[in-house]
């Protein structure tokens, strides 16, 4: 008799304590790629930081912080190919960023202005940019993962080389639609990648309340599905591990569910041991690729570049009233010009 | 033309818009090689293959849930819930994401698919195989919702509903599936939506009815032409957006206004009717408006025809509208 095991499996990592890796590993990314995964990661996190502040402020309504899941985040979404469909949760703004949002966009976003893209409709996060296929989803919990189940299956019927990154926070896993989406993907072979961010917590519930199973990754061997376990500040480990799956998928060998375990944080962050922009800096270090005035550098880039994006956003016009009425339907039906009143 | 019932008329619907449009797949429980457990789908799979007739996982949250990524994608399902007693699963995704995906994404996203699915009783359904749940979805901003009547409307209806930019929730009045029989164009048409048809003028009585509910208006009336009272029946076919238009205008010249449907009386789409002919018309009126409804209660399996607003219970609240 088979038994399962009491523990999961240890995660897959590559990068050491000191910021090396193996050289078998070491060409995962190149040095230009390297660099680029840092530099998100890094804005990802002034914005996160920045975006809590203004929360506390009161400036904006919400905000969903992935401070500690940068790698996870980052590295999934430039494991994928560029025309490949992103579906976020709500932390996935460093995602969209590296998709090719601008800042601006997402501040707009952010403030709810008349330039959001979504039109000051929906709290933030998390954001949408329709140009590079990271879809619009709802705040609510699993919902968006059937969705990029379906569009990977009609990817698979229409031939295109095209497949769907979904991310999800542990929590959904209890979700019906976890259990929809992945059923679907199992039965159609969509060439879907799910990424479930796990922190051990769900808002203020441990993982151990959301499954009586052994981790998460596990729970695709019942959707025939592959599950895998990776160390989700490891930014090496998390792009090999995200590519691997988006080729076996786009092969027609089916999906694959991604447990990337992150370090939890409250508040000051995850301890320096277990930083993803910490571990990924150190590694950059060790290629001779960063040094401290490049760091530096950055700091100041980014710093200038948040500011001005929150500055704009800021001092932006709110949407008018009338365009609440907008895109319920195609074309305003009668009641909805009754209710909006004439236009001014 | 060719003679078609119901069944039929949406059957060559389906397959007129597969041919047109590559785009449309249709998907959901034995719509495959069995053609559904109306056959509303049969001979589709024959035609079209795998792929673009799916026999899905029962599960019509999945159903729906995978349609609106393909319906993001670029394709253009239909998917049909077997019946619609059970789209409550589906309730989340049609409510929280269908409908709200054009407004929450400043137009960018919109997910256009047709929800089709078996409506009402009158068939041994019993409680779960029987339900009328259209106000559930009139009530939720973004969707629109359709119930032919007939096999040239039903047609008609459907290729104007894949044709729309809109999620339409298709509501197939079950039990004149293979009752309403009529002429159906070959080829291409549309019946528009938000049109409604008044199927008999009249000059003492408006009643407001769709879907099966239309025959057992159309009885009543009959009966009513017996008593001297002249009924104006009118098919709303579209109930949401409803054809407001064609309802006060018909309620401003004969000033009495009695909805029909199957559903619960409270809260059903009788009551919206009733509040906007109040609010547009009232001055016109001479008597009050009236609804003859399902009960308040679930959908009784042995005592479905009790619980139906049958001909004879029209009948009554016609006559005392008239005569007020």
């Amino acid at each position: 008799m088979q038994t399962l095991a009491s523990s999961p499996s240890a995660p897959v990592g590559f990068l050491r304590e000191d910021g090396s890796v193996d050289a078998a590993h070491a060409a995962v990314l190149s040095d230009e790629l390297a660099v680029a995964l840092y530099e998100h990661m890094v804005l990802t996190r002034a914005v996160d930081g920045r975006l809590v502040e203004l929360q506390r402020e009161g400036a904006i309504a919400s905000h969903a912080s992935a401070r500690g899941e940068e790698a996870a985040i980052v590295g999934a979404a430039a494991a994928m190919h560029d025309h490949d469909w992103i579906f976020p949760s709500s932390r996935e703004l460093g995602a969209a960023l590296w998709r090719g949002m601008p800042l601006v966009a997402y501040a707009h976003h952010a403030f709810g202005t008349a330039r959001d893209p979504g039109r000051g409709r929906n709290a933030p996060d998390p954001p949408f940019w329709k140009a590079a296929r990271v879809a619009s989803v709802s705040p609510l919990t699993g919902t968006q993962i059937p969705h990029a189940v379906g569009a990977a299956w009609a990817a698979r019927i229409e031939k295109a080389d095209v497949a769907a990154l979904v991310f999800f926070g542990e929590g959904a896993t209890s979700s019906g639609d976890f259990h929809n989406g992945l059923n679907f993907a199992g039965v159609t072979r969509a060439p879907v990648v799910a990424v479930c961010r796990n922190n051990g917590w769900a808002t203020s519930t441990p993982a151990s309340r959301q499954t009586g199973s052994v981790g998460f990754a596990i729970k695709a061997v019942a959707y025939g599905l592959r599950g895998v376990r990776v160390d989700g500040a490891d930014v090496v480990a998390v792009l090999s591990v995200v590519r691997e799956a988006r080729a076996r998928a786009a092969a027609g060998l089916g999906g694959t569910l991604i447990e990337a375990v992150v370090p939890r944080t409250e508040g000051t962050g995850p301890a320096e041991a277990t930083d993803p922009v910490a571990r990924t800096r150190r590694h950059l270090e060790t290629r001779g690729l960063w040094d401290a005035a490049r760091e530096q550098r950055l700091a100041a880039e980014v710093h200038a570049d948040v500011e001005r994006a929150i500055a704009e956003a800021a001092a932006a016009e709110k949407p008018a009233r009338e365009t609440m009425f907008d895109d319920v339907y195609a074309e305003l039906p009668w009641h909805l010009k009754e209710q909006r009143g004439p236009a001014r | 033309m060719t003679q078609m019932n119901m069944v039929q008329a949406i059957n060559d619907g389906l397959r007129h818009e597969m041919r047109r449009d590559p785009r449309v797949i249709v998907l959901g429980e034995d719509v495959g090689k069995v053609g559904g457990v109306f056959r509303v789908t049969q001979g589709l799979w024959d035609e079209f293959g795998d792929d673009r007739v799916v026999d899905t996982p029962l599960s019509e949250g999945g159903i729906v849930g995978t349609a609106i990524g393909m319906a993001l994608y670029g394709l253009l399902p239909v998917p049909e819930i077997q019946f619609s007693d059970f789209i409550y699963p589906a309730y989340d995704q049609i409510v929280s994401e269908l409908a709200k995906l054009r407004w929450r994404s400043g137009g960018e996203y919109p997910a256009k698919m047709v929800l089709r699915t078996p409506v009402g009783g009158g068939i041994r359904g019993g409680l779960y195989h029987s339900q009328s749940p259209e106000s559930l979805f009139i009530h939720v901003a973004g969707l629109k919702v359709v119930c032919p009547s007939n096999p040239h409307d039903a047609k008609g209806l459907l290729l104007a509903s894949i044709r729309d930019p809109d999620p339409v929730l298709f509501f197939e009045p079950k039990r004149i599936y293979r009752a309403s029989k009529g002429e159906v164009p070959e080829g291409d048409y549309t019946v528009p939506l938000g049109k409604a048809a008044v199927i008999r003028p009249g000059k003492d009585v408006t009643v407001l009815a769709w879907g099966a509910m239309l025959y057992e208006a159309i009885a009543a009336a009959d009966e009513a032409r017996k008593h001297g009272v002249e009924c104006e029946i009118v098919d709303l076919r579209t109930l949401w957006p409803v054809d407001i238009e064609t309802v006060i205008e018909s309620v401003e010249k004969t000033g009495r206004v009695v909805v029909v449907h199957e559903a619960p009386k409270t809260c059903g789409f009788g009551a919206e009717l009733i509040a906007l002919v109040n609010e547009k018309a009232f001055l016109h009126l001479e008597a009050p408006p009236a609804r003859v409804c399902g009960y308040d209660t679930p959908f009784p399996y042995t005592l479905e025809m009790d619980y139906l607003p049958l001909a004879h219970r029209i009948l009554p609240v016609v006559l005392a509208t008239a005569k007020y």
